[in-house]
């Protein structure tokens, strides 16, 4: 196990930094002219920029460049922000703006597993029947409709009917506050949950098992909680970990559409207004968390299912 | 089908039943056929799914409107201007979907903006395809290139698409076709990597097998042996693409990094009434309607069609 946690590790750590490469090479080719605000691109000679430019190292040759981003990486000296934020580092930056989003996503990801499933067992135990195809004709819609005009509906609703507040506060009324973003959150991946737990549980309903325990006179719903719903949630437990560690990245469009001060439109943000250092640790830290997330995810797995093992010779997937 | 035989047989003798057909050299000779069409058990099986049917007659009359409703309203989208007298005019016989904050005509905007979508999700879906699936079929039967598209697929899955769009809204800039084509140049990923998993389980069966030691040429074999298996997930994904793309492309605008502002899609319209739709529903309502129905429509129709395209479904 150790060998196997080792090689995963240096396989994640691989991918984060051709990830982190790619980025670094991307933010390059923009023009230098977005390093400067509109005012200054105004103000500015040439020959001011130009020092300007060469102060940040960004005329160095673009190997040095490199080189001095994979020092830094090493030293972990994420650098500091300049336009976002200007002169506060970026460590101290994201941690301003995480716990916002980690606290709205986690919140939503327990709802949503806990209703999705259930909404799932329910699809199951009345399948073809009245339940399963409400629970359908849901899931379609979540999935077929924009996201956006799902989450205006959420707005218009909860606002106008049940008198919630439309925008995030984080002074007063909070809680309240929190209700629609994390409906809109909750919304799609309550959609997810059900769809497959469904799925799985249907799939396993038609095994050789579940008739024996039938004919061992096991009632219905042992048969379902402790024989069904416990295989067929060893395939949804695969992406928990995941799921939870990228709340922290929270979601662009909901936090742009209720004003939430949290991840999601950092990274855009910052890609816009030249940011690099905030660009590059944030593409660092979600690469990094997504790689830990799988592995933790086929761990879980492992831990629920102790038929599945990762150092055997079967795939895990 | 079986009780009607049986029925047609009842009381008969054995005599009646067993008898000597006599020769005939012709009938002998002719090779026995069958009435099978492939696309014909598709039209067919699609046409028992009365739903799916009424969905696609949906789209058709939608798709039609966005045409003939910008004819017959009664301003158009080109001489559209803002008048703030006439601003947030509530729905009436003059504006029939009201006006938005600038007291332009809404109905002409929302139409023209799902014919936008409508005709950038149909040139998207399309092109993802035509790319996906030869590049698919190339990824999954050659194996010498199977390792240079994984890592090709690797690097591009593995940045955060909202990167490459944000670069691409800066550096290349914003409009129709530049967003045709970014969309095209991401999408194609998934498609290809469907259809290289399943010509993967093909490839080495015998019949192919069969087939290359008879001398099949290449592109023979993609066309004729594999790709028919393909049809039915081609088909089920390129009609998910639409809904996709369409929802896509209104975050992308309404984030400012899809369409320029002064092309109306579903995602500018929502961006320009944000502010506004809790005051004024209908501004939300109207686009909301038209495109779940599209949207909704395909999702449908998509899978349904899909069901009906796959051979194990035939008769």
């Amino acid at each position: 196990m150790a060998k196997y946690t080792l090689k995963r590790v240096a396989q994640g750590l691989i991918t984060v930094l051709i990830v982190a490469t790619i980025v670094f090479l991307l933010m390059r080719m923009l023009p230098t002219d977005y390093y400067f605000s509109e005012e200054q691109l105004m103000k500015l000679t040439e020959e001011q920029k130009n020092d300007q430019l060469r102060a940040a190292g960004l005329l160095d040759p673009i190997i040095v460049q490199l080189a001095r981003f994979y020092r830094n990486i090493l030293t972990l000296n994420f650098g500091t922000s300049r336009r976002i934020q200007s002169g506060v580092s970026v460590v101290k930056l994201i941690g301003t703006k995480f716990a916002v989003s980690m606290r709205l996503g986690a919140i939503s990801l327990c709802i949503s597993v806990v209703v999705g499933v259930l909404l799932g067992i329910l699809q199951t135990v009345q399948k073809d029947h009245l339940g399963d195809h409400i629970v359908t004709a849901y899931t379609i819609f979540v999935n077929a409709v924009p996201h956006l005009v799902s989450y205006s509906l959420v707005l218009v609703f909860g606002a106008l009917v049940l008198g919630f507040p439309a925008t995030y506060s984080s002074r007063n009324n909070t809680a309240l506050s929190c209700v629609l973003p994390v409906t809109c959150l909750c919304l799609t991946s309550i959609a997810g949950y059900a769809l497959w737990t469904r799925r799985y549980m249907v799939d396993e309903l038609n095994k050789d098992y579940i008739r024996l325990a039938k004919v061992k006179g096991l009632s219905n719903s042992q048969i379902m909680t402790r024989h069904v719903l416990r295989n067929a949630f060893v395939p949804l437990a695969q992406y928990l970990p995941q799921s939870f560690l990228l709340t922290i990245s929270g979601s662009l469009l909901v936090e742009r559409f209720f004003s939430v001060p949290g991840m999601g439109p950092l990274l855009t943000d910052a890609i816009s207004r030249y940011d690099l250092d905030v660009v590059q640790t944030l593409v660092i830290l979600y690469a990094s968390l997504g790689v830990l997330g799988v592995f933790l995810g086929d761990v879980l797995m492992m831990l629920i299912d102790p038929r599945i093992t990762l150092t055997g010779k079967g795939d895990t997937r | 089908m079986s009780s009607e035989v049986a029925k047609s047989l009842e009381g008969k003798t054995e005599d009646e039943l067993f008898y000597f057909v006599p020769y005939s050299s012709e009938e002998a000779e002719s090779i026995g056929y069958s009435d099978y069409s492939y696309w014909g058990s598709v039209f067919q099986n699609f046409k028992k799914k009365k739903s799916a049917v009424f969905m696609s007659g949906v789209f058709i009359f939608i798709f039609i409107m966005t045409f003939v409703a910008l004819a017959i309203g009664k301003y158009d989208y080109s001489e559209l201007v803002t008048n703030s007298s006439l601003a947030f005019t509530r729905p009436n016989g003059e504006f029939w979907f009201g006006t938005d904050n600038l007291g332009r005509d809404y109905w002409c905007q929302v139409w023209y903006a799902a014919r936008i979508s409508i005709m950038l999700a149909a040139i998207v879906a399309l092109g993802e395809c035509v790319l996906g699936v030869t590049i698919g079929l190339i990824w999954g039967y050659v194996r010498a290139l199977d390792s240079f598209f994984t890592n090709l697929y690797n690097l591009i899955n593995n940045v955060p698409m909202i990167i490459y769009m944000t670069l691409i809204a800066l550096m290349v800039g914003q409009s129709f076709l530049i967003m045709a084509v970014s969309l095209i140049a991401f999408g194609w990923l998934g498609m290809a990597r469907n259809v290289r998993n399943l010509v993967f389980m093909y490839r080495d069966r015998e019949y192919n097998l069969a087939s290359r030691c008879l001398g099949t040429s290449l592109l023979h074999i993609l066309t004729k042996n594999i790709f028919p298996y393909l049809i039915s997930v081609i088909i089920l994904r390129l009609a998910l693409s639409i809904p996709n793309t369409i929802s896509l492309e209104s975050t992308l605008s309404y984030l400012g990094l899809g369409l320029d502002v002064n092309t109306p899609s579903l995602g500018i319209l929502l961006r320009n009434a944000r502010s506004y739709f809790l005051q004024f529903p209908y501004l939300l309502i109207f686009p909301a309607v038209i495109v779940s129905l599209i949207t909704v429509t395909f999702y449908l129709v998509g899978n349904a069609f899909s069901d009906a395209a796959d051979p194990r479904n035939h008769r």
